[in-house]
């Protein structure tokens, strides 16, 4: 069977997933009835519900044809450079404290540019360090934790 | 004269030097982060929501409201000077605006962009003032049915409206309903689908499934673009519009205006709407007088929807405010932004707290002012701002990210949450599944359950409850009408060409 519309297949295997998914763990819950709906209940019709669409789209993704059905490749080396460096940030966030973090944050995700320029990120990473530090923490006094764990003692 | 006094309360409220300060703040903040482009006034909100946590409730609020104009009219600008839409309610806005631009007369666009929005705030925050106390009264009488279908209604109206496929917009809407209802059941006290996380026993925090899905999703995409900008920087030109221009787009602002609040009170409504509407509307209207063809840079097809999305834009606070329910991503946003600070939205607010209530009406006029009087001279400002490469743009949009989704709680859980749910955005994107009803689902999933589990609870198991109350059926014929209407051949096709328009 040839796949038509691969955007409307592959979200319709999603909702499917999602939706088995939701209503397979609200199984451990207790189910209710009607008149005193438990935990289970909601989540299970609306699992149940969302298969039934994913069914839908699914199968419309195989019958349907469109002009711009296919997925388009994913750029999965900016993504990773992209989300990578805020995974870092919340890693180095409560040992190296925020200035550091920020710096961190601010040179890995510019890797995701095509036109990466050593010396323009590390003015970019300073720069923003500095603007956190007088906006967030001096101007708005967002609690965050500023300096290295190791000093604060 | 009830209304004289409550928008004289308003405006006390509203005119506290603190006050004015966040508003001005709020719009200038707004208007920074909305010029961006490709970031729109929901990923701007969900950005800049936590720097109005240390603020007190009223505010924060009218710091936010203020954010809103002001990334609005952000987009509008980029829009104008660049043909990149911040989000979908300026996407008409490039059509005639870019081209006007690229004719010499970016200066009048953005001038007349400017004097329609005040035009229509004005007239907006009147008919908020003036329609808020009358359907407060109406929500006093509802039960948790006649809340529930309501609910329905809000999401089929929001369904009706998503650009994409009708189907897979209710199925993201149920996807944000199920992720809603994470961590712990209020009812029986169990922890749902929290997997022993401590951390998602208070459930997924929304702060950070909005930046994931919209602000970061949205900077994955933009960086596979290689840059072919064209921004038209050296010839803005006057800011006012001749007198030509401007007699010939007051009717336009008109009708935008009109059409605007209309169809911002709707469920599902709001800006977006607003402005298709109002330029499809627009170009039936003048056509045939037009010395310059719509598409070509006519400066009604920027006059009209830019009144109109900003009249819509503001009367979508009604329903908000008077019932707590949003009408769409952004209103979802506020209602987030008021839970953070402990009040729950409906109608209890207006009488519990009457100064946040008619402060934030009051500021909306002001917000409107302030973007007149201010960013039309800082226009020179947002443009420099445009000419700066995304390479440096994006690690800063990031910082700001990062920074305000942890504020949120403290904890660094919420940041990594947000790298997952960037990632999931970014896979909705390939997949063009729309994140705006997911995230109005997951607002409205634990109030959905809750109103169904009352409604149950009173009725005693009976579903028909929903159909036998008047005013809750009521709303589901009209949830029901909405549906059939958008599937029939004849509206299908107009509204697949209506959002076609604008790709």
């Amino acid at each position: 069977m040839k796949i038509r519309n691969e955007k409307d297949f592959w979200s319709g295997v999603m909702f499917i997933a999602c939706g088995l998914f939701f209503a397979l763990f609200a199984m451990k819950y207790d189910f209710g009835t009607a008149q005193r709906m438990g935990p289970a209940y909601f989540p299970t019709v609306l699992g149940a519900i969302l298969v039934v669409i994913g069914v839908v789209v699914a199968a419309g993704g195989l019958t349907r044809d469109s002009a711009d059905g296919k997925v388009e490749r994913f750029f999965l080396t900016e993504m990773s450079w992209v989300l990578g460096s805020v995974v870092v940030y919340g890693l180095l966030l409560k040992p190296a404290g925020a200035l550091i973090a920020i710096a961190a944050l601010v040179a890995i995700s510019s890797m995701g540019s095509h036109e990466f320029r050593w010396k323009e990120v590390i003015l970019l990473a300073i720069a923003m360090a500095a603007v956190t530090w007088a906006v967030f923490i001096w101007g708005l006094g967002v609690s965050i934790p500023v300096w290295p764990a190791l000093m604060e003692r | 004269m009830e209304l004289l006094s409550n928008l004289a309360l308003g405006f006390g409220t509203a005119l506290s030097i603190t006050n004015l300060f966040y508003a001005l703040m709020g719009c200038l903040i707004g208007t920074l982060i909305g010029v961006l482009p490709g970031i729109g006034p929901v990923a701007t909100l969900a950005m800049l929501l936590p720097t109005t946590y240390s603020l007190d409730p009223t505010s924060a609020l009218i710091m936010l409201a203020g954010i809103y104009y002001g990334a609005q009219y952000g987009g509008s600008t980029t829009s104008i000077l660049v043909n990149i839409p911040g989000e979908s309610s300026s996407v008409v806005t490039c059509i005639d605006g870019y081209q006007m631009a690229r004719r010499g007369r970016a200066g009048a666009a953005l001038g007349i962009a400017a004097i329609g929005s005040f035009v229509a705030g004005c007239f907006s925050t009147v008919l908020v003032a003036a329609f808020a106390p009358p359907l407060t009264e109406l929500a006093f009488k509802f039960g948790p049915a006649e809340y529930f279908s309501l609910m329905v209604l809000g999401l089929i109206g929001a369904v009706v409206l998503a650009s994409g496929s009708l189907i897979k917009a209710i199925g993201m809407i149920i996807l944000g309903l199920l992720l809603g209802i994470v961590g712990t059941d209020v009812n029986s006290g169990v922890a749902r689908f929290s997997f022993d996380v401590p951390e998602l026993t208070d459930g997924l925090g929304f702060v950070g499934v909005a930046m994931g899905v919209f602000g970061f999703a949205e900077i994955i995409a933009n960086l596979e673009k290689k840059e072919h900008r064209e921004v038209f920087t050296s010839k803005i030109g006057s800011l006012l519009p001749n007198r030509k221009e401007f007699f010939y787009s007051l009717p336009a602002i008109a009708r935008g205006t009109l059409l605007g609040s209309i169809l911002g009170i709707l469920p599902g409504g709001g800006a977006l709407l607003a402005s298709f509407a109002s330029y499809t509307f627009e170009k039936k209207v003048s056509e045939k007088g037009a010395d310059i063809p719509f598409g070509q840079g006519n400066i009604r097809g920027v006059a009209s929807p830019e009144s109109a999305n900003n009249a819509g834009a503001q009367t979508s606070f009604i329903p908000m405010l008077t019932l707590g329910i949003p009408p769409n991503a952004v209103m979802a946003l506020m209602i987030g932004a008021m839970t953070i600070h402990n009040i729950q939205p409906g109608p209890q607010v207006m009488t519990s707290n009457p100064s946040l209530f008619w402060g934030l009406i009051a500021s909306m006029w002001i917000g409107n002012l302030m973007l007149v009087i201010l960013n039309l001279p800082l226009v020179g400002l947002w443009v420099q701002l445009l000419k700066l490469p995304y390479r440096l743009l994006y690690p800063a949009i990031l910082v700001f990210c990062a920074i305000g989704v942890y504020a949120v709680n403290n904890t660094t859980f919420d940041v990594m949450l947000t790298a997952v749910f960037g990632g999931i955005g970014y896979l909705f994107h390939k997949l063009k599944c729309e994140p705006a009803p997911l995230i109005l689902g997951f607002i409205l999933g634990p109030m959905m359950e809750e109103n169904l589990r009352r409604a149950m609870l009173l009725s005693r198991g009976d579903p028909t409850t929903f159909v036998t109350r008047p005013l809750s059926l009521g709303l589901l014929l009209a949830a029901a009408a909405l549906l059939v209407l958008v599937m029939l051949p004849a509206i299908k096709s107009k509204r697949e060409v209506a959002f076609q328009e604008s790709d």
